[in-house]
């Protein structure tokens, strides 16, 4: 008979080892359950929906629940999983007719994802405050538009950010509140999350920064907020304090949880239980750099996770090598993206570090859709190797941030940066890359000194 | 040929839910992927096929396909020896993109057991009331 593969959670990681198990083994039995109603789709569509630049939800599915079948994958929709017995290798899970199922796994995969964060605001639970997680966290905000004028985002991360774009596209009086001293601090260091900030409020989106928020207030429904004191009106507020990993299954049968309360995974996506596998945004994972865990719940990490992950499971043999968090995102008329550490992290680890900026064009200065974009590269001193990239321009950050995660994986110094060979056009490109110049920003700052 | 939801359901054609159709061609039946299946599956890069003479039977697998993300085993919709394979989709496997109906079309086989099996697969008008339950 030939062996069953049990995925929990049909996400990003759930699909990619499903479909990569699938190519690893082709008689293996795939079994994918899910709570939710969809398959797995994008979630970072999810923003563009409501700013109404995608119109279809189902666009955002990976794959349309019929071609399941033809790829093989046994998919249980509507399905909760609510324990595994790792002695006698099952799983059970409540199906979609409330019918209480038991599934006999060789290899299971835990791919749960992760749930957004409740903030302990009094007030959280009243009508027309959101989360932003799934496609019915996405409908319910999408149906309470037209009859809203103000919004309160709660978090100036990502996807706080984003959604402040979208409700602002759709004509929306937008503030957003946070409690840090400055935005997407996860990824972004203070100068360059200054830029993104003042750009935003440009458009008279309000950003409050070292802010907490005291209450939500309205009798039943949302009416505002108070912050420090002030009182701002709402008619959404959207929660965007950050995702925990969903560990509660791995918890119940003591499969470890590492310093960041995720699942501990080794390099071949094992957790600490045998032929139990993770991947996504319920694991952590080895930072690149630092060698240390690092909590990375990106879409990329978790498709070349659940990658590694089902490959494994169905007898395969491959490594994860770790993450970068590279990551880029459009904010308004901005797109920002970074990779590697920045100085926080940096710091936090012990590095000592050398930067290097520049603010340049896009393309060439003359060419009519030149737009402007500032590069700043961290390096660690001494070894002088690259060790982190921000950047934030009105266009290309994507690509250039994409060379950076490779120049870091590569191990390049600024030396092998400054002497790049890169191309240029006119209307494509800079006779110098502005990667290469804040290279030797950073350079000519050791020359003189 | 109607199209539902943007994809092209071709009448005179039957078709299987695992979006693999079928033409009776006198006493043979040529086999293809549907516009549907190869919408969704992308950009196909690989394909393998059985040899001439083999014989398969319904519900086999009588081959594969590669995209850049999945492998998918093909169905086979009926029994039957293999008279021919397309060689050219071979060779060019983005014919099944191009043309999924036409010069995609997969294999021909002698089937077996027609009237038995035939009415197992959905016909035009049972195929469009699928295509329109689809998401
Ligand atoms: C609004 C938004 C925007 C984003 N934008 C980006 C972006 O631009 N770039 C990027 O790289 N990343 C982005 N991300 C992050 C990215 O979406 C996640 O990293 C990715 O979805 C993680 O995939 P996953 O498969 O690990 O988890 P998920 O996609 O969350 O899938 C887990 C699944 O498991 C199911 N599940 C959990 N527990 C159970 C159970 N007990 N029984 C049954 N089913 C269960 C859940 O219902 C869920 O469907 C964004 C996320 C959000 C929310």
């Amino acid at each position: 008979m030939s062996k069953n593969i049990v995925i929990l959670g049909c996400g990003a990681a759930g699909l990619s080892a499903a479909l990569s198990a699938r190519k690893t083994d082709r008689n293996i039995n795939i079994i994918v359950i899910d709570q939710e109603e969809y398959p797995a789709y994008s979630r970072c569509g999810l923003p563009f929906v409501i700013g109404g630049e995608i119109r279809d939800f189902n666009s955002l599915l990976t794959f349309s629940p019929s071609m399941y079948k033809m790829m093989r994958i046994d998919l249980r929709l509507r399905s909760k999983v609510i324990d595994i017995d790792s002695n006698s290798k099952t799983v059970v899970y409540i199906d979609h007719q409330n019918r209480k199922e038991t599934l006999q796994y060789d290899s299971l995969i835990l791919a749960t994802g992760a749930s957004p964060i409740i903030p302990s605001i009094s007030g959280v639970n009243k009508r027309g405050v959101y989360v932003l997680r799934t496609i019915n966290d996405c409908k319910a905000i999408v149906e309470a538009l037209p009859s809203s004028r103000n919004a309160v985002i709660i978090g100036a991360g990502l996807i706080g950010l984003e959604t402040a774009d979208a409700l602002y596209r759709r004509g929306l009086n937008v503030t957003v509140i946070e409690i840090l001293p400055s935005i997407i601090r996860a990824s972004l260091d203070e100068d360059m999350a200054e830029i993104v900030k003042s750009s935003i409020e440009r458009k008279g989106v309000k950003i409050l920064v070292n802010r907490h928020v005291d209450e939500i207030t309205g009798s039943n429904r949302v009416d505002g907020i108070i912050s420090n004191g002030e009182k701002f009106k709402a008619d959404i507020v959207v929660l965007a304090t950050g995702m925990k990993a969903n560990t509660e299954l791995a918890n119940r049968i003591g499969i470890q949880t590492g310093i960041t309360g995720a699942i501990k995974v080794n390099s071949r996506m094992e957790t600490t239980i045998k032929d139990i596998y993770a991947a996504g945004d319920c694991v952590e994972s080895n930072h690149m750099i630092t060698g240390q865990s690092t909590l990375s719940q990106l879409g990329t990490t978790a498709v070349r996770q659940g990658r590694i992950a089902g490959i494994n499971a169905a007898g395969g043999y491959a490594i994860f090598p770790g993450v970068l968090n590279s990551m880029v995102s459009r904010i308004f008329d901005l797109e920002v993206g970074t990779t590697g550490l920045n100085m926080i992290q940096a710091e936090k680890y012990g590095f000592k570090v050398l930067t290097g900026s520049v603010s340049w064009r896009t393309r060439a200065e003359y060419y009519p859709e030149t737009k402007s974009i500032r590069v700043k590269l961290l390096f660690e001193r001494g070894s002088l190797r690259i060790i982190g990239g921000q950047i934030i321009g009105g266009e290309f950050v994507a690509p250039h941030i994409n060379s950076l995660a490779l120049a870091i994986q590569a191990k390049m110094t600024v030396f092998d940066i400054v002497n790049l060979d890169t191309c240029y056009s006119p209307p494509l490109a800079n006779t110098w890359s502005p990667i290469v110049l804040a290279a030797e920003s950073a350079l000519s700052k050791i020359r003189i000194t | 040929m109607v199209r539902i939801n943007n994809y092209e359901v071709i009448n005179g054609l039957y078709y299987s839910e695992t979006h693999v159709w079928v033409r009776i061609e006198n006493d043979i039946a040529v086999i293809g992927i549907t516009d549907y299946g190869q919408k969704n599956l992308k950009e196909i890069v690989n394909v393998m096929l059985p040899d001439l003479g083999v014989f398969i039977a319904q519900g086999d697998i009588l081959g594969s396909l590669e995209t850049a993300k999945a492998v998918i085993d093909i169905v086979a919709p009926l029994s039957g020896t293999v008279k021919e394979v397309n060689e050219n989709v071979i060779g060019k496997p983005s014919l099944i993109n191009e043309d999924p109906y036409g010069r995609g079309w997969l294999i021909k086989i002698a089937p077996l057991n027609l009237h038995m099996e035939l009415p197992k697969l959905m016909d035009f008008s049972k195929a469009i009331e699928w295509y329109k339950t689809l998401t």
